[in-house]
């Protein structure tokens, strides 16, 4: 595997289950007996797939880290 | 089991629906109202189940329109019925989630957030009209301006228009919002509607030829680029984009300045604290929302409760109700500022949360802040509250404050 797997979060104190990112990323998300999203493969999509996945959550519960960098991915710094 | 006045439009409903629900919740919380002919569901995990469970309550609003249509009105609301059967709020999967994925992107946290900047000077701009004054009927004078202001922009409505179009977005809202009993509501949404569409169909036109950074373009765009968006369904989506874009948050702003009003030190706290403007807003929203009750129908036959809900029943989900459930919500009826989680439902959950929830977020964040920064003393004076009669939104006629 050219990249390891992104490491991703979602906060169910936020996530209302609008399903944007299991529409995106079908095969990283899905919708746990809650109806609120859950990591199901964290390398299911492609990165750029996972990042709109995550841009497109209309409550930002979703947080993105590359591993090997430590970069946070999503969501942006603010200011 | 205690008598429930089924009158959800009664006086003592509309000026205080938290306790009558609040009754419901706790003596019938499925229960049948056999004046408005359907189910009422006042708790919280219900209301939450039913938000986030589009197999089971469809929004299809259409479907039940139709039902109360005879022939001859179905031939003379047709436009009613075409757009509306297009609006996203009242439509479901697969319709839904093509048109919703489509728009989605402009309204994210992180694309409205870069609006914070001219959000907070159009705030100032209103302030400053009004500050010398020491006090304003606060909805026609500030919360009424905001929105329209920050929707038509974002959209691409130019200035001299807004006024008028909000006035046609307005009528088209009166077939969902206003007394079931005005005979002519129909009619008057309609010719709204027509107004809307009239205008709406040369600024479109307009943005394919001369592209700008606005939001008609971008629909056009989208629609352009895969020929995912029909011209009718464009339409249709300006329309709703820009209704839903007004009264909403003028409500939330009027409902969030009584409840500071009757909670005085969590105004303190918050002018002391505006670090915590994010957890106030929620928690505004969550106490006093703009919007009472959503409806949905039942797809199929359900269970709800003890109560067995058949397949097309209309059902009302009162928000209002589930956010005040102590079964979810420690101390229910006050305000707390900083209340944390907050998983309230005043934006809906599921597949039709409010799209334009960023927007109105950031709205009431910035007004919020503005007003306790600069009018750190503003008060609102006991005087009688008047609520237009509707059973969805919780909408104040007006509401003087003086500082």
């Amino acid at each position: 595997m050219a990249e390891s797997a992104l490491h991703i979060t979602v906060d169910h104190d936020r996530c209302v289950g609008s399903r944007m990112c299991v529409q995106i990323a079908p095969r990283t998300f899905a919708l746990d007996e809650n109806g609120q999203s859950i990591v199901i493969d964290p390398g299911g999509d492609p990165r750029a797939s996972i990042l709109e996945a995550a841009e497109n959550c209309p409550t930002m519960a979703i947080s993105v880290v590359d591993p090997q960098s430590g970069c946070v991915l999503f969501p942006p710094s603010s200011g | 089991m205690i008598a429930i006045d089924d009158d959800l439009l009664a006086p003592s409903v509309l000026a205080d629906p938290y306790s009558y629900y609040g009754r419901l919740r706790e003596h019938d919380p499925v229960h049948w109202n056999g004046r408005w002919g359907g189910w009422l569901l006042t708790r919280y995990d219900d209301v939450l189940h039913a938000l986030r469970s589009p197999e089971e309550y469809s929004s299809d609003r259409m479907a039940s329109l139709m039902i109360e249509l005879n022939e001859a009105e179905k031939d003379r609301f047709h436009l009613l019925i075409d757009y509306f059967s297009k609006w996203l709020v009242f439509t479901d999967p697969p319709y839904h989630t093509r048109v919703r994925n489509l728009v989605n992107k402009a309204f994210t946290p992180a694309n409205v957030e870069r609006l914070r900047p001219h959000v907070r000077q159009i705030v100032t701009e209103l302030l400053d009209r009004v500050a010398d004054k020491g006090a304003m009927e606060f909805i026609s004078e500030f919360a009424f301006h905001l929105p329209v202001i920050v929707i038509s922009e974002y959209m691409g409505v130019p200035v001299e228009d807004r006024e008028q179009v909000k006035e046609w977005s307005d009528e088209t809202g009166r077939i969902f919002f206003i007394r079931a009993n005005e005979p002519d509501r129909r009619e008057r949404s309609q010719r709204g509607l027509e107004h809307l569409l009239e205008y709406f169909a040369p600024l479109i036109r307009d943005r394919r030829v001369h592209p700008r950074d606005d939001l008609i373009t971008a629909l056009v765009q989208a629609e352009e680029r895969g020929d995912l968006l029909s011209e009718d369904e464009l339409l249709a989506t300006c329309t709703v984009l820009i209704f839903a874009g007004h009264e909403t948050t003028t409500n939330l702003l009027a409902n969030g300045l009584l409840a500071f009003s009757r909670f005085r030190d969590q105004w303190d706290r918050l002018r002391e604290n505006p670090g915590m403007i994010k957890t106030a807003v929620e928690e505004l929203l969550r106490y006093d929302g703009p919007v009472l009750a959503t409806f949905r129908a039942a797809k199929r036959d359900l269970t709800v409760g003890d109560k067995q809900v058949r397949q097309g029943d209309r059902i009302l989900l009162v928000l209002g109700a589930a956010n005040h459930d102590p079964a979810k919500f420690a101390d229910p009826d006050r305000l707390d500022i900083a209340r944390w989680p907050n998983p309230h439902v005043a934006f809906g959950q599921g597949i039709h949360v409010c799209l334009g929830a960023p927007l109105a977020r950031l709205e009431a964040q910035e007004a919020f802040l503005a007003l306790t920064q600069r009018f750190p003393n503003l008060r609102v004076p006991d005087q009688p509250l008047e609520y237009h009669p509707t059973i969805v939104s919780r909408a104040l006629t007006r509401l003087y404050a003086e500082w």
